[in-house]
C-alpha cells in the first residue's frame, strides 16, 4: 500500500459547471457533455489529450457516462461509470487521481452528472423488508440522527435554521446554483415539517445538472496560474458498531468503533496532506440536511463537539469568517442532483483558491477541503492547494 | 381476528409465533458464542461481522427496550415501497443486549415518543397487499 504522498503530483487544471436546476426537457447526457466542454475550454486541453474518463452517477442507469462522452467525441478511452451514492462525484475524483498519481494516466476527465427522480429521494440501498418498512426516507433518518445530536449539544431547531441561512445568503453570488436567494428565520422555522423535528427548508433542495473537471500530472499544465493541486482524496465505508441509519446499519454498545467513518476519512486526508483542520482556509460541509453540517464540521475536527452551533451563531462560519464554510451556497442552494455533487464542491474550492469566486470570494484562500457523505455509508475527504 | 394464514410477516423468522396468546413473541436474533455480540436480524450464515467467526446461535431478544432515538414522518417516502400509513414514526430501540434495533413504533399519540423511553414489541398490521390479505410487522410501542 502506497500514501498518495508518495506518488506523483496531481493538480486540476480545470472544471466546468452547468447550472443546477429544475430541467424536465433535458437528459443526463445533456448536462454531462456540456460540463465536459466548459473544463476542457477552462482546462486548455482538448479532448484528444484526455486518456480516461471517470464518470459518477447514481439513477442515470448503464453506462451513462459513455453517453455524456459520446457527446463530446468517440476516442476509445476507458470510460468508468462510478456510482457510490451522493459520494460518486468524489470517488470519481478520488479514482482518476489516483490513476494519474499511479503514473497510468497524465489526463484524465472526471464528471458528475444527474437528472433527479422527482419528490424524495427513492434510496434503495436497505433491504427489502426495510423498504417495505418505510427506512428509506433519508430526512428522516437525518432526523434520527438529529434528535440525538440535539440531546447530546443542546443544538436547537432555530441552529438548524440558522444554517440554511448562512448557505442561501452564500448562494445568491453562485450563477450556477439552484436557488439565488435568502431566505429568513421565519421562512425556515415555519416551512412545512417533513420529518421531525425538521422542516422542508432543513432540507436541501434537489436538482438537475454536471460538474466536471481535469486532473493532470504537473508538467501538462497549461496555466501553472490557475492550476491547484491535490493533497488527499481519502474515501471510507462504514465501520462496525457506528450507527448509520441512512444505511441500515445499528449502532453497537459493545463494540463502539474508535473512529467513525467521517473522523477516519479526515484523519486519512489531513495525514496524506500534512495540513491539519487549522490549515483550511476554505471548507465544503455536506450540508444535505442543515443540521449535518453542523456535526460535519466537529466531526470533520474543527471544532469540538456541540460547539458549531455557537460558532455558527457568531459568524465563524461566514465568508469573511474564521473558517467559511459551503461559500457556494452549499447543497441548501446548489440542490443536490446526486452524483454531481461531491465533485461540485470540489469546483467551488478550485474557484476558491484559483481566487476567481467573485463576490463569495475568500480573501487570500491557499488551502481548501471538501467534505461528501453517501449512503452506504460513504465519507470522502478532499484537499487542495493553490498552484 | 384474523386467522394466521391473512396475516403474512414482513419477513419469515424475524420473530416467535407462540402457541398460547399469554405467551407473547419475541424477536429472533443471533448471538455470537466467542466474542458475546448480539445482532437483529439474525445473521442467516452464522457468521459473526464483529469477530468474524462463525459462531452465531440464534437467540430470543429482549421484549422490552428504550427509544434512541426517532422522527415521524410527515410524507409518503419515495419509491413505492411502503404502503403503511402516513405519517408514521420510525427510529431505534437499544435493547438490553447492547444493539439497537431499528423498528417502526406504534402509537396513537406521536407525542408519547420521547428518547430513553420505555417500549415494548408489538406484532402489528403495517399495510394489506393486494389481495386485502394483512401484512404484519413488529414495531414498538411505548409502555
Amino acid at each position: 500500500m502506497k500514501d498518495m504522498s508518495e506518488m506523483r503530483e496531481v493538480l486540476v487544471a480545470g472544471f466546468g459547471l452547468t447550472q443546477w436546476g429544475y430541467y424536465p426537457d433535458r437528459e443526463c447526457y445533456d448536462f454531462g457533455s456540456e460540463a465536459i466542454l466548459i473544463a476542457l475550454e477552462d482546462s486548455g486541453f482538448t479532448w484528444n489529450d484526455v486518456q480516461a474518463a471517470f464518470c459518477g452517477s447514481v439513477y442515470q442507469g448503464t453506462g451513462s457516462g459513455h453517453q455524456a462522452v459520446k457527446e463530446v467525441g468517440l476516442t476509445g478511452i476507458p470510460v468508468v461509470n462510478v456510482e457510490n451514492a451522493c459520494s460518486s462525484g468524489s470517488s470519481a475524483f478520488r479514482l482518476a487521481c489516483q490513476s494519474v498519481a499511479a503514473e497510468l494516466y497524465d489526463t484524465v476527465l472526471v464528471l458528475g452528472m444527474e437528472k433527479m427522480p422527482r419528490g424524495p429521494i427513492p434510496s434503495t440501498a436497505f433491504r427489502p423488508w426495510e423498504l417495505a418498512s418505510g427506512f428509506n426516507v433519508q430526512m428522516a433518518n437525518y432526523a434520527n440522527e438529529t434528535v440525538v445530536y440535539m440531546e447530546e449539544t443542546g443544538a436547537t431547531v432555530e441552529d438548524f435554521a440558522r444554517v440554511t441561512v448562512k448557505n442561501r445568503k452564500n448562494g445568491v453570488h453562485n450563477p450556477h446554483a439552484r436557488f439565488q436567494k435568502e431566505v429568513t428565520m421565519e421562512e425556515v422555522l415555519n416551512s412545512r415539517m417533513v420529518a421531525t423535528p425538521l422542516r422542508l427548508f432543513h432540507c436541501c433542495p434537489l436538482a438537475d445538472g454536471a460538474a466536471a473537471a481535469i486532473v493532470c500530472s504537473r508538467d501538462k499544465i497549461r496555466s501553472a496560474q490557475r492550476a491547484v493541486t491535490v493533497k488527499a482524496c481519502s474515501l471510507t465505508s462504514g465501520v462496525y458498531g457506528e450507527h448509520s441509519i441512512m444505511a441500515g446499519i445499528s449502532k453497537s454498545r459493545n463494540h463502539p468503533p474508535a473512529l467513525g467513518i467521517v473522523e477516519l476519512s479526515a484523519k486519512q486526508a489531513f495525514e496524506t496532506s500534512g495540513y491539519g483542520p487549522e490549515d483550511m482556509d476554505v471548507v465544503q460541509a455536506y450540508d444535505t440536511m442543515a443540521p449535518a453540517e453542523l456535526w460535519d464540521i466537529e466531526k470533520l475536527g474543527f471544532c469540538k463537539k456541540g460547539e458549531a452551533p455557537r460558532l455558527l451563531k457568531e459568524g465563524a462560519f461566514d465568508i469573511g469568517g474564521r473558517i467559511p464554510v459551503n461559500t457556494d451556497g452549499g447543497l441548501m442552494s446548489r440542490g443536490h442532483p446526486l452524483g454531481a455533487t461531491g465533485l461540485g464542491q470540489i469546483c467551488e474550492l478550485v474557484c476558491q483558491l484559483r481566487g476567481e469566486a467573485g463576490k463569495r470570494q475568500v480573501a487570500g484562500a491557499r488551502i481548501a477541503l471538501a467534505h461528501a457523505m453517501g449512503a452506504g455509508p460513504n465519507s470522502s475527504v478532499t484537499i487542495l492547494k493553490a498552484r | 381476528m384474523n386467522s394466521e394464514s391473512n396475516r403474512i410477516p414482513i419477513h419469515e423468522g424475524f420473530w416467535t409465533t407462540p402457541a398460547s396468546e399469554d405467551e407473547p413473541p419475541q424477536l429472533i436474533g443471533s448471538h455470537c458464542e466467542s466474542c458475546g455480540e448480539s445482532f437483529f436480524p439474525k445473521k442467516e450464515k452464522g457468521w459473526c461481522t464483529y469477530c468474524r467467526q462463525k459462531t452465531l446461535k440464534d437467540v430470543r431478544l429482549s421484549r422490552r427496550g428504550k427509544i434512541a432515538s426517532f422522527s415521524v414522518v410527515m410524507q409518503q417516502p419515495g419509491g413505492g415501497f411502503y404502503k403503511g400509513p402516513v405519517p408514521y414514526a420510525y427510529g431505534a430501540v437499544e435493547l438490553p443486549e447492547g444493539i439497537y434495533v431499528t423498528t417502526l413504533f406504534k402509537t396513537d399519540d406521536f407525542d408519547e415518543l420521547e428518547l430513553h423511553r420505555d417500549v415494548e414489541l408489538v406484532i402489528d398490521k403495517l399495510c394489506e397487499d393486494e389481495e386485502g390479505r394483512d401484512i404484519v410487522t413488529f414495531k414498538f410501542m411505548p409502555v
